[in-house]
């Protein structure tokens, strides 16, 4: 029986906690306080946190605060406090994210910022610049690069009698080596994610560049994806996917690493960071190959960035400076030594002391931190490119999955891209 | 209590304790036969907290090993105090028990006054007010997020400090009485006999009377099964306070469980311990309500 | 067992100033949970009907109203048929499929048993397990390569199957997926509505000779009417609106074959970016939601005791 009293003493308790808990105490004056919204987990958060006690302590005049927010749905939680006024003053933002979030009228356009002294812009990598910039603006600072290499389980490689890859080698040698390394006991060659998201597209782009094609014509007008170029790059993915079967398509995308570190996987294009996964096998990285006659061994990068929000000149300022001196070479430098993640800029990417302890911690860093150099193009920063990434998607997986063909799935990705395109 | 409706109760407690039919032979087994469904298909419900049982001891290599690693080698307890101490759980957990509690006790006492309200009530409009409650369940919470903010926003701003998005308050406001709830207790109240409640109203009781004498204690199932409910889902709300946490020391559990997932990595063995270590407030609620899931005697016998 | 009710249950016809006075009672009880969930409930769907008649992303200030633009381009969107094609088929498997697992779960654990209150327990523990732990344990029973029912299934000679890789087959496990997960409430809904079942009416029946089936079939069944409707609303409303399972597993994956309405207005909202559209789709459910459910409560009126 519900009785009415120890109901009243309840709520009566639950309002002085709530006035007691949480929220910000307005302050006109001290320090100014602003909001850092991450998603860093593990090593990453405790680097984090260490270089934001560090700040406070070095300038009294402003507090820093941070909030842990889901990388994937930080969007959301961005989009939703922009629109009841209450953004943050910077926040983690994936890089593809960059051309709608240029429409935030509160995001800090940097265009002017960063070609002052200290920001050193150009000692950026270029992929990481090209996924800040969105026509004239710029709207974020690189706060990760990264790219994609081929990772080799040395163990199965030797098991099949095949030469570790080399430099120089090409997609012909990466399918032959994959069809060698499959067998009937379920080890695959290669994966793939089949999901249709961009995981699958950004895996199949470098392939697309490597023998000399493009997403989108120079004007950024229609889709040229559908080149021969991009027949001959999908042609490559179907071979061995249907006719050698390979490769395995994941459609849920969550085991590529567990497969590869449970040693039932060959080789996995895969970036940086799963390198701390692979505890169990012994493995190698190598740029990817080239097409001969292509354009190389093109990969492609895939940076995020600190966005910076205007809420009044002095929280601006504030923010300004602390991404500044977070985003400068000591700092980089310090972050990749604690975290493993590549440095963002070049100069320490250079530095071939720090390369070498980096690659002491986690073999295989230096290869990534080299095929840098080899992030010739990225992604058009146009805010239809999901669209075009969910069309290109679908039509990647419907030839893998063998109800498509290359050509024919191409044509109609780049129809509809080209909807989209004309469309808004 | 009036003599009508005392003589009414004790009429119905004299048929419930006459004599019951012979009790059933004597089994073969030593156990009952039930047993040998139960378990396996209790087993089969409960397989993914088991999983994740397993998942809580082992190492991040066992955990993502594949095939599953079904056994750890060395069961690493030692995760769960990691996990506890990634982040500020306790606070998390203070935060989620508050929370929980003033959205429980709201829910079981607005709820329950609505709910008998559409059940035996006949008010202008009933019909029409029910569909419209019912109908705000049918918009998903991905469109109306946002509008949901801007009013809890505006609360915060203009009615209460303490109910703004700076606040826990805010992670209060919205569920503080849920169509759900509302539909849910109808649908019980109903079956409740509307003869028991015509006694007490010829006697002189009011309504609020018939319904905290005559209904809420004959709804014990129904109210403990709603308390369960409502607990499950405020503590396993993500979303919302997704949206809506402003700093750290808002934080509920859920939010707390996603500083285990990175961008590209999930620290499984770890996210496993804090969900399991979650699990055990919920646990103990289930246990005390799960008590009041038998029907009392009194209510039985009456239907025809 | 009719029993003689205590007061003649035809009292007279209420007097206008009773029926107000009945009227005031009604909104005075119903006042606090209705304004609650107005406020909180109703005005968000209100106002997301006018972001459906925009053109936005959310992101600029500058939404401009377009009208019924949204609902046109719905009308002829290829993707968004698709969509509701999925749901319906997703939906009319998973209601019936959990409302009978659920009560057939309950039926078995409605007895005093000893360790009953364990079995319950698991039946409630099974919701709190959360949607993450019941996705991954399906994803790795039902991989085409390692899972468990594949090897169950090649040791009776059926090849392994590629279920959520297959464009054929995702949507049904999903639907097993959720059957599984949504168990424990429905046992917990039936196991509340069958503790009022008395039993005397059941012992009588059984004296008079009556199988278990029959005393099941005209006893149990009829008296479930409140919570066999209650399930079948709350279950159907959730199962138009699914979420959750399908963006941790397919993410309306393979070739969108397990694209469901809620998982392609949210893909529309925030990763192309077009809200006013979402919220258009958003409309077009909700309408097709209280279809739905105003039809169930007519027709299930007759089977439930109500007032």
């Amino acid at each position: 029986m519900i009785r009415s009293r120890p109901i009243i003493a309840l709520t009566a308790v639950a309002a002085l906690l709530l006035a007691g808990c949480g929220g910000k105490e307005d302050n006109a004056s001290g320090p100014t306080e602003i909001a850092v919204w991450n998603g860093f987990t593990d090593a990453s958060a405790t680097n984090f946190a260490a270089m934001i006690d560090q700040y406070n302590k070095d300038h009294p005049d402003v507090r820093v605060t941070q909030l842990m927010t889901s990388n994937d749905l930080v969007l959301q939680k961005v989009l939703t406090a922009v629109r009841g006024g209450s953004p943050p003053d910077v926040a983690y933002m994936y890089g593809s994210w960059s051309p709608n979030i240029a429409e935030i009228s509160t995001v800090t356009d940097l265009s002017g910022e960063v070609s002052k002294p200290g920001w050193n812009w150009d000692d950026f990598y270029p992929a990481e610049r090209a996924a800040a910039t969105v026509g004239d603006k710029i709207v974020g600072v690189p706060a990760l690069v990264d790219n994609l290499a081929v990772v080799y389980n040395k163990t199965l490689f030797a098991e099949a009698g095949i030469a570790p890859p080399a430099k120089d080698w090409t997609w012909d040698d990466f399918r032959a080596a994959a069809a060698k390394l499959t067998n009937s006991k379920g080890q695959y060659g290669t994966l793939i994610s089949g999901d249709a998201s961009e995981d699958t597209v950004w895996h199949y782009l470098p392939m697309l560049w490597g023998a000399g094609g493009d997403i989108l014509s120079p004007d950024n007008q229609h889709a040229v994806f559908n080149s021969a170029a991009g027949v001959k790059a999908l042609t490559t993915l179907q071979q061995m996917a249907v006719t050698d079967k390979s490769l395995y398509v994941d459609a849920t995308n969550a085991n590529g690493v567990n497969l590869m570190n449970s040693g039932k996987i060959g080789m996995l294009v895969t970036g940086p960071w799963d390198l701390p996964s692979f505890t169990d096998i012994d493995y190698g990285v190598q740029v990817l190959p080239a097409y001969p006659d292509g354009a190389g061994h093109q990969t492609i990068s895939g940076p995020d960035n600190w966005v910076i929000f205007n809420n009044g000149t002095q929280r601006q300022r504030a923010a300004l400076d602390f991404v500044k001196w977070v985003t400068a070479a000591p700092q980089v430098a310090a972050t990749s030594k604690a975290t493993g993640e590549l440095p963002t800029r070049t100069s320490v990417g250079e530095d071939p002391t720090l390369v070498a302890d980096l690659t002491k911690k986690v073999p295989g860093t230096d290869t990534f931190i080299e095929n840098l150099s080899n992030v010739k193009k990225s992604r058009p920063t146009v805010p239809q490119y999901p669209a075009i990434s969910q069309a290109l998607g679908q039509a990647i997986v419907s030839v893998l999955l063998g109800t498509a063909q290359p050509a024919d799935a191409l044509n109609t990705a780049a129809q509809a891209a080209d909807a989209a395109l004309a469309g808004k | 209590m009036s003599s009508t409706t005392e003589l009414a109760i004790d009429t119905v407690l004299d048929d419930a304790k006459e004599e019951l039919p012979a009790a059933p032979r004597r089994r073969r087994l030593p156990f009952s036969p039930w047993h040998l469904v139960l378990i396996p298909l209790t087993f089969v419900l409960i397989a993914p907290l088991v999983w994740m049982l397993i998942t809580s001891l082992q190492t991040h290599a066992e955990a993502t090993h594949f095939p599953p690693v079904l056994v750890p080698q060395h069961p690493r307890f030692q995760n769960y105090a990691d996990a506890w101490a990634a982040a500020p759980f306790g606070h998390f957990l203070l935060n989620s028990l508050i929370v929980t509690l003033v959205v429980l006790v709201s829910n079981l006492v607005v709820c329950s006054l609505a709910g008998y309200a559409f059940a035996r009530v006949r008010f202008l409009g009933r019909g029409a007010l029910f569909l419209t409650l019912m109908a705000t369940l049918m918009v998903p919470f991905q469109v109306t997020m946002i509008p949901v903010f801007l009013i809890v926003k505006w609360f915060g701003d203009n009615v209460w400090d303490a109910l703004g998005i700076d606040h826990i308050g805010a992670l209060m406001l919205p569920n503080l009485a849920t169509a759900f709830g509302v539909f849910f207790l109808r649908q019980f109240f109903t079956t409740i006999p509307v003869e028991l409640e015509e006694a007490a109203r010829v006697d002189g009781t009011s309504r609020l009377g018939v319904l905290f004498k005559i209904v809420l204690p004959l709804s014990l199932p129904a109210m403990s099964t709603l308390a369960a409910l409502t607990v499950l889902t405020s503590w396993n709300d993500f979303m919302w306070p997704l949206i809506v946490v402003t700093s750290t020391d808002q934080m509920t559990i859920p939010l707390g469980l996603s500083y285990f997932q990175g961008a590209h990595n999930t620290q499984w063995p770890l996210l496993m311990a804090a969900n399991v270590m979650s699990l055990v407030p919920m646990l103990a609620v289930f246990l005390v309500a799960q008590k009041y899931f038998v029907q009392s005697v009194a209510s039985t016998g009456l239907k025809g | 067992m009719l029993r003689e009710p205590l007061t003649s249950s035809r009292s007279p016809r209420p007097s206008p100033i009773q029926r107000w006075s009945e009227s005031l009672t009604g909104w005075a009880l119903v006042g606090p949970g209705a304004v609650l969930i107005l406020v909180f409930g109703g005005l968000p769907v209100l106002m997301s009907l006018t972001l459906s008649f925009q053109k936005s992303d959310l992101l600029s200030t500058d939404a401009p109203w377009v009208g019924f633009d949204n609902y046109r381009k719905l009308a002829t969107d290829p993707l968004f048929v698709e969509a509701i094609k999925h749901t319906l088929v997703y939906t009319a498997l998973f209601v019936p499929g959990t409302m009978l697992v659920g009560l057939l779960v309950a039926v078995a654990m409605n007895r005093s048993l000893r360790f009953i209150s364990v079995y319950r327990t698991a039946a409630y523990l099974t919701m709190a397990v959360s949607t993450i732990s019941q996705g991954i344990i399906f994803m790795w029973l039902t991989d085409q390569n390692y899972g468990l029912v594949n090897a169950a299934l090649n040791t009776v000679g059926i090849e392994s199957q590629p279920f959520l890789s297959s464009p054929s087959q995702a949507l049904y496990v999903i639907v097993a997926m959720t059957i599984w997960g949504w168990t424990g409430f429905a046992v917990i809904i039936y196991l509340a509505a069958l503790q009022a079942v008395p039993a005397e009416l059941h012992e009588a029946a059984a004296v008079d000779g009556a199988s278990r089936l029959t005393r099941f079939r005209t006893i149990t069944v009829p008296l479930l009417g409140p919570a066999n409707l209650f399930l079948l609303v709350w279950l159907s409303i959730n199962a138009l609106q699914l979420f959750d399972e399908v963006y941790l597993t397919t993410r309306g994956g393979p070739l969108r074959s397990t694209s469901v309405i809620v998982y392609y207005l949210w893909d529309q909202a925030f990763v192309q970016f077009n809200a006013g559209y979402a919220a258009a789709m958003a409309y077009a459910l909700f309408v097709v939601v209280v279809i739905i459910t105003a039809v169930q409560f007519r027709i299930t009126r007759k089977y439930v005791h109500n007032t």
